[in-house]
């Protein structure tokens, strides 16, 4: 089948999907009630104990519990986790971006633009007729009003002189905005091609692992029940391990669903037992998240000092002056460094006694949400507990950055947790500082939108996950950007669709579209910042600077207070600039970013 | 490579002054409730946009209760006493606003020193002062004094959060005193 095409998103039934999805759950609570049945009126009620007494009879029993238990499991995995919630997931994407297409191509055919090329990238296109229009200098009235003129009334019309003699650019405003609609369109189609793949992974997953039934009573019951007990037990570990690998094909929805279903004694197996399969999955609640965590983390710090033990024996006895000593040298120093990295890591989560440790600043736990030695390294810790915040801000840093700056990074995010509580109304402010990604490592790399490409959908991932496990009502959810962290936000919220409130962009190279609606947020969420003295604003090099009045979105003010050293080295105060956001002197940018993470926007100024 | 800008203070020079600048502002403010915390935070200095690990932003940060915030004599008078004692003291007034929300006004007063320290009170839910040293060349963890409290705090007590840079417990403390602060910590620099 091919992609969606934009006519099939806007027609498409998407209450149907939802009806379905609504369907399956009715059958679900159905079904429950059948076993429930069995328990009570059979198991426990003509089966009793006190009715019939004998092995055979608790072979019975035990046998129905277990196909009880079996279908409530499928139940529960299939029809309401698969089945059910991937409706309803889909249902609830495709009429997100259903709304913005029924928004959308009204405007492109208002101004004569027309939808061309293929579902997988469409383009907007200037019309034969506003070309004509263009060209006879005889603009339409939307055109004339964006340039500035009146509409021409005769052929020495001052306007028509304007547009003939003055350079008002008809053209390049026209195709501006039709590239605009094409950022919007193309943002809306991605994201529904997101969904339409992620529910089908879903289903087929459920498709190619059918699951096993209890052995059926006879003369090998016996031997049969226990194999049975231990590929139930497996098929957890199995499923654990499937969700962790990404070959599930269950959304983080999904797997939070999945966990809940698990019983305690499951659940501490998994944290115990597999923490690789339970520390970096989002869906996962923050807890068991970090718990697992923490024991991968010491047992990768004791895992490095083993190698590095190896290594130096090893080098102990290679020649000096050969290639192999050279070899293993910079390898003991990697390994060092990582040992490093992550040696820092766990003092500043970790207190006196080994036990996890509060930022001094706001007196919130940190919990430590993932990280890795791999390339430049990642790591993502939260400052309180997102799953219970009233507010989440979600911190995205930019050029530079690795596990070696975490530290910085996550003293940058608890300023701005302190803020939240200085400013927050007595609401609870969790903040993460989510370094999930591979960061360019200087500016020319910065250049490159494929650092933000890659991180895209481990983004949507973590935001979908902290939506997933939110307790109660859900938290008032920010993603906050700095520099190329805004390129990694907008293309994210762009080709995948992040589930935020508020999109907030610091000092932004460019967000990968050039319009706030292509974002997939309410436009009057989207929120820009960038100081007069910053120079990234002359280097929107990942599409237009989201502070300009034609993007679309709300900007606050952030101060420039970086000064250079002498007056000859002019660069150095600019270049400082563009990480002064929250430094001193910018108590303005502070504040205003504290206002919009704790929905206090009548703040921002 | 440059660096950033040339400060007065190391790191481990800068703690002292800057909490000579609290003690200073309790003992000009009348009907001093005394803070419930105090901590002090580091913030990433960077050059190009990349955080350079030598130098860093010390910032200290003194806390009223919420309960003691809410009163107009901290969220209003002591933003007024502190504007005329910090133009008394020659200091420059770089933000001086008002923001007011659905159910409070919130006011933030920022005033620098000519030695590059900056003085921040935000009367805000919890009314702080902020002390921040500016761009300080990083010092080893063992250089960094410990300085007591002002303002009520009790040395080594709950509401000192310094605690993560004394990893072998609080040096002997004095007396929790706010107006015995020294006129200088020259002889301490």
């Amino acid at each position: 089948m091919g992609a969606m095409t934009w006519q099939q998103l806007r027609d498409l039934d998407c209450g149907a999907i939802r009806a379905l999805g609504d369907g399956w759950k009715s059958y679900v609570d159905a079904m429950l009630d059948q076993t429930e049945r069995l328990r009570t009126d059979v198991v426990d009620g003509h089966l009793a104990v006190e009715h019939y007494e004998s092995d055979t009879a608790a072979r019975v029993r035990e046998q129905i519990g277990l196909t009880a238990d079996r279908y409530e499991d499928d139940l529960s995995d299939y029809a309401s986790t698969r089945i059910a919630t991937t409706l309803h997931e889909a249902a609830d994407a495709f009429e997100a971006e259903q709304g913005e297409i029924k928004e959308l191509v009204p405007l492109i055919a208002a101004h004569d633009f027309e939808i061309e090329g293929d579902p997988a990238e469409y383009d907007v296109n200037l019309s034969g007729e506003l070309h004509r229009a263009i060209l006879t200098t005889d603009p339409p009235q939307w055109l004339c009003d964006m340039v500035g003129i009146a509409k021409p009334a005769g052929a020495f019309d001052l306007d028509r002189l304007k547009v003939l003699f003055n350079g008002v650019d008809l053209y390049g405003t026209a195709i501006g905005l039709a590239g605009q609609y094409q950022d919007w369109l193309r943002a809306v189609m991605s994201r529904t091609r997101d969904a339409d793949d992620e529910a089908a992974a879903a289903l087929t997953e459920m498709r190619e692992h059918p699951t096993e039934l209890p052995p059926r009573l006879g003369a090998a019951y016996d031997e049969l029940v226990g194999d049975y007990r231990e590929a139930v037990s497996e098929e957890v570990a199995a499923e654990a391990k499937a969700i962790a690998e990404g070959t599930s094909g269950m959304s983080p929805e999904q797997v939070n669903q999945w966990w809940d279903h698990l019983s305690d004694s499951e659940r501490d197996a998994l944290v115990e037992d597999h923490p690789g399969w339970v520390g970096p999955v989002d869906g996962i609640p923050t807890g068991p998240r970090d718990t697992a965590n923490r024991s991968l983390l010491d047992r990768e710090i004791d895992g490095l000092d083993a190698q590095i033990a190896d290594k130096e024996r090893l080098l102990a006895g290679t020649d000096p002056e050969s290639d192999e000593y050279e070899t293993l040298t910079e390898a003991v120093d990697g390994l060092k460094d990582d040992r490093a990295d992550l040696g820092r890591l766990h003092d500043r989560i970790t207190d006196d006694d080994g036990g996890p440790a509060a930022s001094s600043q706001t007196g919130q736990p940190f919990n430590l949400l993932g990280f890795d030695t791999e390339g430049g390294g990642r790591a993502v810790i939260a400052i309180g507990d997102p799953d219970g915040a009233d507010n989440v801000n979600t911190y995205v840093p930019g050029t530079g950055n690795s596990l070696g700056t975490a530290g910085g990074l996550l003293s940058r995010a608890e300023t701005m947790a302190f803020d939240a509580q200085r400013l927050g109304g007595g609401d609870d402010t969790a903040t993460v500082m989510w370094l999930g990604y591979d960061t360019p490592d200087d500016l020319v790399q910065a250049t490159d939108a494929a650092f933000a490409r890659e991180g895209a959908r481990d983004l949507e991932s973590f935001t979908k996950g902290l939506r997933a496990t939110a307790d109660g009502d859900p938290a008032n959810l920010t993603v906050t950007g700095h520099s190329y962290g805004t390129t990694m936000v907008g293309t994210a919220a762009a080709s995948e669709g992040l589930p935020a409130d508020n999109l907030v962009m610091i000092a932004s190279p460019g967000t990968g579209v050039d319009t706030a609606s292509a974002l997939g947020a309410d436009e009057d969420r989207v929120w820009a910042t960038v100081n007069r003295d910053d120079p990234i604003r002359y280097a929107p090099v990942h599409g237009m600077d989201p502070t300009e009045d034609g993007f679309g979105a709300n900007t606050f003010t952030s101060d420039a207070p970086a000064e250079s050293s002498e007056w000859w080295k002019f660069w150095e105060g600019p270049i400082a600039d563009h990480s002064s956001y929250w430094d001193e002197n910018n108590g303005i940018s502070r504040d205003n970013q504290a206002y919009i993470v704790t929905g206090n926007e009548a703040g921002v100024r | 490579m440059e660096s950033p800008p040339e400060s007065v203070y190391t790191q481990a020079e800068s703690y002292a002054p800057a909490e000579g600048a609290v003690a200073d502002l309790v003992a000009a403010l009348p009907d001093f409730p005394g803070f419930a915390k105090r901590s002090w935070a580091e913030l990433p200095c960077t050059r190009a946009g990349v955080e350079d690990p030598d130098y860093t932003n010390v910032e200290l940060r003194y806390q009223f209760s919420a309960e003691d915030s809410a009163t107009p004599l901290v969220n209003e008078r002591y933003v007024d006493l502190l504007r005329e004692h910090w133009r008394g003291l020659g200091h420059e007034i770089i933000r001086d606003d008002t923001t007011e929300l659905d159910d409070a006004t919130y006011r933030d007063l920022t005033a620098v020193r000519e030695d590059g320290i900056t003085l921040w009170y935000s009367a805000a839910h919890l009314a702080t002062l902020m002390v921040q040293s500016g761009c300080v060349p990083r010092s080893d963890p063992s250089e960094i004094p410990y300085v007591p409290p002002s303002g009520g705090i009790r040395p080594g007590g709950k509401g000192d959060g310094v605690g993560e840079y004394f990893p072998e417990g609080i040096p002997a403390a004095r007396p929790a005193n706010p107006f015995d602060a020294p006129d200088t910590y020259d002889d301490q620099l």
